[in-house]
């Protein structure tokens, strides 16, 4: 209950509200405190577990000791002899950037075209891109995998670089809202200094929708770093191409009873992305607010 | 392109002939600047979407494994599924338990904590961080550390039960524990969700719940007669994209059934892991990854994907149509 | 503007070349790279591998070997299936032979063996028998497994046993003896873990020692009708209900990795153990210290012909299809398969069992008390090894998910699960072979 504060002269008293109502809402405000409290270290516990078992020694990250003693940060360094961790996240960079890249740039024109052009079919083409959505992967992975194993490429990293170079339907869909609930003044606008379509595109368009795209940027970032099946799929056989997740779920097969090395490599792995978060919070946000909210 | 007022109205032509025939021409270049924009997507639909759908349907009725041609054997596929796998249906049901349990309980969850950091005035900020970094997590790490603190024997929630004098379950060993475990996973990353949740909760009208306190609404009608109807829209967005997440559910279940396993023991064929423990992690696109890419049989990986394809379907449009009933029409503002 | 484009533009050139370069190299000239593909990752095995293929390489100077290890039959369909095969592959089990041979995965070496005058009968009938599939030779073994009881000699001593049991009832009574537990009822060490799962624990290595067999006469499931299978799974849930199944997993979730110095038999939490003859070369390196024994599993109480004798498997190795260099592929592998020094060598590297009768006797095997057991055992008439099925590694892989569902109590009527599981297996066979469910 906001209290309005008057605009006029006379001075505005502000009713007190009954002790016993004040009290109420006094004790409901520490019980959801106390209980975000206790959900914040339910959800923060995991990470102090797997820190402090990154800092053991072996063997007391093989008995149920919670406390590390001695500290030992010298796993960090040794997990880089153990496995070829550089090579993983080489694969990675290659596999997120280049699809990234594509994706942004094969997305933007579909969701254009889907947004502000006026055509028969629009809405279909929508609808189509709509129900590929929602269509597990492994719908279509049988014969996809058997056209690039003819292709010879199976065992490389293109397999799964190329598809998003052809558009992909979650951007398409994020870029459309935004692109919606850009003004047809601005675009009229440039259509009158005699811009054709495409250098509208090109230019304001784009400028305009600069927020959207580093939100779309970043999850298919997010999305590709994470992405485990289909390079278990197209890579798994070459280890030489492997990718940070596949790595670090053979890591543990090849290091079994050493969890303190696991549990480093695991939170090598986690940290990138949560920096990224951190450097570009208001792009997450964005890109969240994006999917939902206007759904 | 050029609007029609652009057209050349030169002298000696008709006017009205003139328009039309300018107006085609930008109807015509209109439509070659929608093919140019929409062609990335075109072509990427036909080779990655539309043939593989169609290849998958022609497979389902052969049996292929790649090292030899594929060989015509009709309905035997989808009748060895449905009559003589075993794992079918258990596959079959595991995915349905996942739908039907796991994601009407993330969705409740975040939503729950959505409204406890609404109602939260100070550190809303800093709450609203924890509960969403998890969800940065790749599953691969978030299921190894998971594995790791859920051992039954040595992990730490289970040693910081046994000092309350609880013996902990088996977690990850014991088939009544393994898939609520994942769920515990799915929870603990429920911050995409949450985050969305928040921002409709916080967009609902001020005035709406004065107006419903002025009638007299305590806190649970408010809940139920302002919140809900006004955010339901995120809610069904919430659920439709939890039941898409959960048909193609792998990564989390593969993972936690190799590592778990893979510490028991490595006896026979370690590929024998996955479903660990006795097929309660087997979901249906692990067990269509296993015939497919393990046993050597893509055109009974076919048929199963044809049959997860129908069941998306029909989940999604049950979801779909149901949504008019409980979802309330957005009130203009 | 335009510096950021440029920026851009190297950046991507950077990645699409650093893409390219993980495409696979074009051949030089020179000597032949061959690359060999073996599933030994752990410890000394691979090591040993490696300084086979060094000596080869010494002896013929016009061949350079990239051996990869960690290879599973996974690695080994995906690479044929997208004609990146290795020129030389092997497995470290026989179970997908019939997979290989029946679709030319693996080419056939017979028309090379006639060539060289390699006869089939250099090796013993086991092998010999799991490296073919139906008249269609595509494989040959290096060296091979048979599986015994490793015996802790201290804890044996500590607790008054004299001799290794002979029968399963004896070998019941001595895990008894030798399973110490602590305060809560926990597992501290186990005298024996019959968990289906558990280390080498699998119902075809079982199933040796009960004398059952895998197929009747006309080749369908002998599962429900033979009473050995329904013997040993009332044997094998009684000791596990003996210590509580919940116990045993819990014993088993500790950090006891198989391959790994932490192995339960090696740090002496596991009085006696089911396993390979490959672990007396892995307690050499890891723990010499250890005074353990080895014997033959003990055999049922009512088929005492049958101790002495053991489950055999072994490692094959082929050539996939598609390879190009065939005559050097193929001189590799009938050198390591067939030259009994490379045999032996390798057999003295990493303790398995050489493959051909000559190399069985030759002088150069390090004679070892411990592993000597299992050069009798693999001689033993009465050793078996588990059918060659279409379905590959799938059959096996669902007798013992029956078995681990039966040793948890999720199953509850052995006999009538058992004829159940039969009908699936032929079911599954019928399937593999492409045509339908039922046979």
């Amino acid at each position: 209950m906001s209290a309005t504060a008057s605009s006029a002269a006379a001075p505005f008293v502000r009713r007190k509200l009954p002790a016993a109502v004040r009290r109420r809402r006094f004790l409901l405000a520490v019980a959801n405190h106390s209980l975000l409290i206790a959900a914040a270290i339910g959800f923060l516990a995991p990470f102090v577990f797997v820190v402090l078992t990154s800092l053991m020694t072996t063997n007391q990250a093989l008995s149920s000791g919670i406390w590390p003693h001695p500290f030992r940060l010298q796993n960090f360094v040794d997990i880089f002899t153990k496995a070829p961790l550089w090579r993983w996240t080489l694969n990675t960079m290659i596999y997120s950037g280049l699809a990234t890249l594509g994706l942004v740039i094969s997305s933007v024109p579909v969701a254009y075209a889907l947004a502000r052009l006026r055509w028969r079919g629009r809405n279909a083409a929508f609808m189509v891109v709509l129900i590929a959505l929602m269509l597990p992967p492994q719908v279509t992975v049988v014969p996809l995998y058997v056209m690039w194993a003819k292709l010879h490429l199976v065992g490389t990293l293109w397999p799964l670089i190329v598809p998003n170079w052809f558009g992909d339907a979650f951007s398409i869909f994020l870029l459309r809202q935004f692109f919606l609930t850009i003004p047809e003044d601005y675009l009229d606008a440039a259509r009158v200094d005699g811009c054709g379509e495409l250098r509208i595109l090109f230019t304001v368009v784009t400028r305009l929708a600069k927020p959207a795209i580093a939100a779309v940027a970043l999850f298919s970032f997010l999305y590709t770093f994470n992405d485990f099946f289909l390079p278990l799929l197209y890579v798994g056989e070459n280890s030489h191409n492997w990718v940070l997740s596949i790595g670090l779920a053979q890591f543990r097969s090849a290091h079994q009873v050493q969890w303190n090395l696991t549990m480093a490599a695991t939170l090598l792995v986690m940290a990138p992305v949560i920096i990224l978060f951190f450097l570009a919070q208001r792009a997450f946000v964005e890109g969240v607010t994006l999917t939902g909210v206007k759904g | 392109m050029s609007s029609s007022s652009t057209a050349g109205t030169g002298a000696g032509i008709a006017a009205p002939v003139l328009r039309t025939r300018a107006r085609r021409k930008a109807e015509w270049r209109r439509r070659r600047l929608v093919l140019l924009l929409m062609s990335p997507w075109i072509a990427g639909f036909s080779i990655f979407f539309g043939y593989p759908l169609v290849m998958s349907v022609y497979l389902s009725f052969m049996h292929y494994d790649l090292l030899s041609s594929p060989r015509w054997v009709g309905g035997a596929n989808y009748a060895y599924a449905f009559h003589h796998d075993p794992q079918f249906w258990v596959a079959f049901r595991n995915t349905l338990w996942f739908i039907a349990i796991a994601v009407p309980l993330q969705v409740l969850f975040a939503f729950g904590v959505a409204l406890m950091l609404e109602r939260a005035k100070r550190g809303a900020g800093f709450f609203r961080t924890v509960f969403y970094l998890p969800a940065l997590a790749p599953p691969v790490a978030a299921t190894l550390g998971f594995v790791y603190l859920l051992n039954p024997a040595t992990g730490p929630v289970n040693t910081i039960l046994g000092k309350l004098g609880v013996q902990g379950p088996l977690w990850f060993n014991d088939p009544q524990w393994a898939k609520p475990a994942l769920v515990l996973l799915a929870l603990w990353g429920i911050g995409n969700t949450m985050v969305i949740f928040l921002a409709a909760v916080l967009d609902v009208p001020q005035h709406l719940y004065e107006s419903a306190e002025l009638d007299g609404a305590g806190w649970w009608q408010r809940l139920r007669w302002v919140t809900l109807p006004t955010v339901s829209p995120v809610i069904l967005f919430a659920v439709v994209f939890g039941v898409i997440q959960g048909l193609q559910y792998f990564t989390q279940a593969y993972v936690a059934a190799a590592v778990a396993s893979g510490q028991a023991s490595q006896a026979g064929d370690t590929l024998n892991a996955l479903g660990y423990p006795e097929d309660s992690t087997l979901f249906y696109p692990v067990l269509l990854y296993q015939w497919g890419f393990n046993n050597f049989q893509m055109g009974y990986a076919s048929a199963l994907a044809m049959l997860l394809l129908v069941v998306s379907f029909a989940v999604t449009l049950v979801i779909v149509v149901n949504s008019r009933r409980w979802v309330h029409q957005a009130v203009p503002r | 503007m335009r510096k950021r484009t440029a920026a851009a533009v190297v950046l991507i050139g950077a990645l699409v070349v650093a893409a390219a370069a993980t495409a696979r190299s074009v051949q030089s000239s020179g000597p032949t790279k061959l690359t060999v593909w073996v599933g030994w990752s752990a410890g000394h095995e691979l090591v040993e591998f490696k300084k086979l293929a060094k000596e080869y390489e010494q002896l013929h100077p016009d061949v350079k070997l990239n051996v990869v290890g960690g290879i599973d039959d996974n690695k080994i369909v995906a690479a044929i299936r997208s004609g990146t095969a290795p020129d030389v592959a092997s497995s470290f089990n026989s179970y997908n032979v019939a997979n290989y041979c029946s679709t030319g995965g693996w080419i056939d070496l017979a028309p090379l063996m006639k060539k060289d005058n390699i006869k089939a009968s250099l090796f013993p009938s086991a092998p010999r028998y799991y490296t073919q599939y139906q008249g269609k030779r595509c494989a040959l073994p290096l060296l091979a497994d048979d599986y015994g009881l490793y015996y802790n000699k201290k804890l044996f001593k500590a607790a008054g046993i004299t001799r290794p049991p002979r029968t399963m009832s004896e070998l019941v009574a001595d895990a008894k003896k030798l399973t110490v537990r602590d305060k809560q009822g926990n597992i501290k060490v186990a005298g024996f873990d019959p968990v289906v799962g558990f280390y080498e624990n699998t119902p075809d290595r079982w199933i040796q020692h009960f004398g059952g067999a895998w197929l009747n006469a006309k080749g369908n499931s002998a599962i429900g009708t033979d009473p050995a299978w329904a013997k040993w799974g009332t044997w094998l849930k009684s000791m596990v209900d003996w210590y509580g199944y919940n116990k045993l997993v819990r014993f088993q979730s500790q950090p006891i990795d198989e391959f790994t110095p932490s192995q339960a038999f090696e740090t002496g939490k596991l009085a006696m153990n089911f396993d390979g003859e490959w672990r007396v070369a892995f307690i050499k390196n890891e723990h010499p210290e250890l005074d353990y024994g080895t014997a033959p599993m003990p055999a049922d109480d009512a088929h005492p012909e049958l101790y002495g004798s053991a489950y055999i498997n072994g490692t094959i190795i082929g050539i996939p299809r598609g390879g190009k260099n065939l005559d050097k592929s193929w001189q590799l592998v009938k050198w390591l398969t067939t030259n009994s020094h490379a045999l032996a060598t390798f057999s003295n590297g990493i303790r398995n069992v050489p493959t051909t009768t000559a190399s069985g006797s030759s002088k150069e095997i390090q004679p070892d008390a411990h592993f000597s057991t299992f050069i009798k055992m693999f001689n033993h008439p009465k050793s078996g090894t588990s059918p060659i099925m279409a379905s590959g590694n799938a059959y096996t892989n669902a007798v013992q998910r029956f078995f681990q569902g039966w040793q948890a109590g999720s199953v509850k009527d052995l006999q009538s699960g058992l004829k159940k599981l039969a009908k699936q297996l032929d079911a599954q066979v019928a399937q593999a072979k492409g045509g339908g469910g039922v046979p």
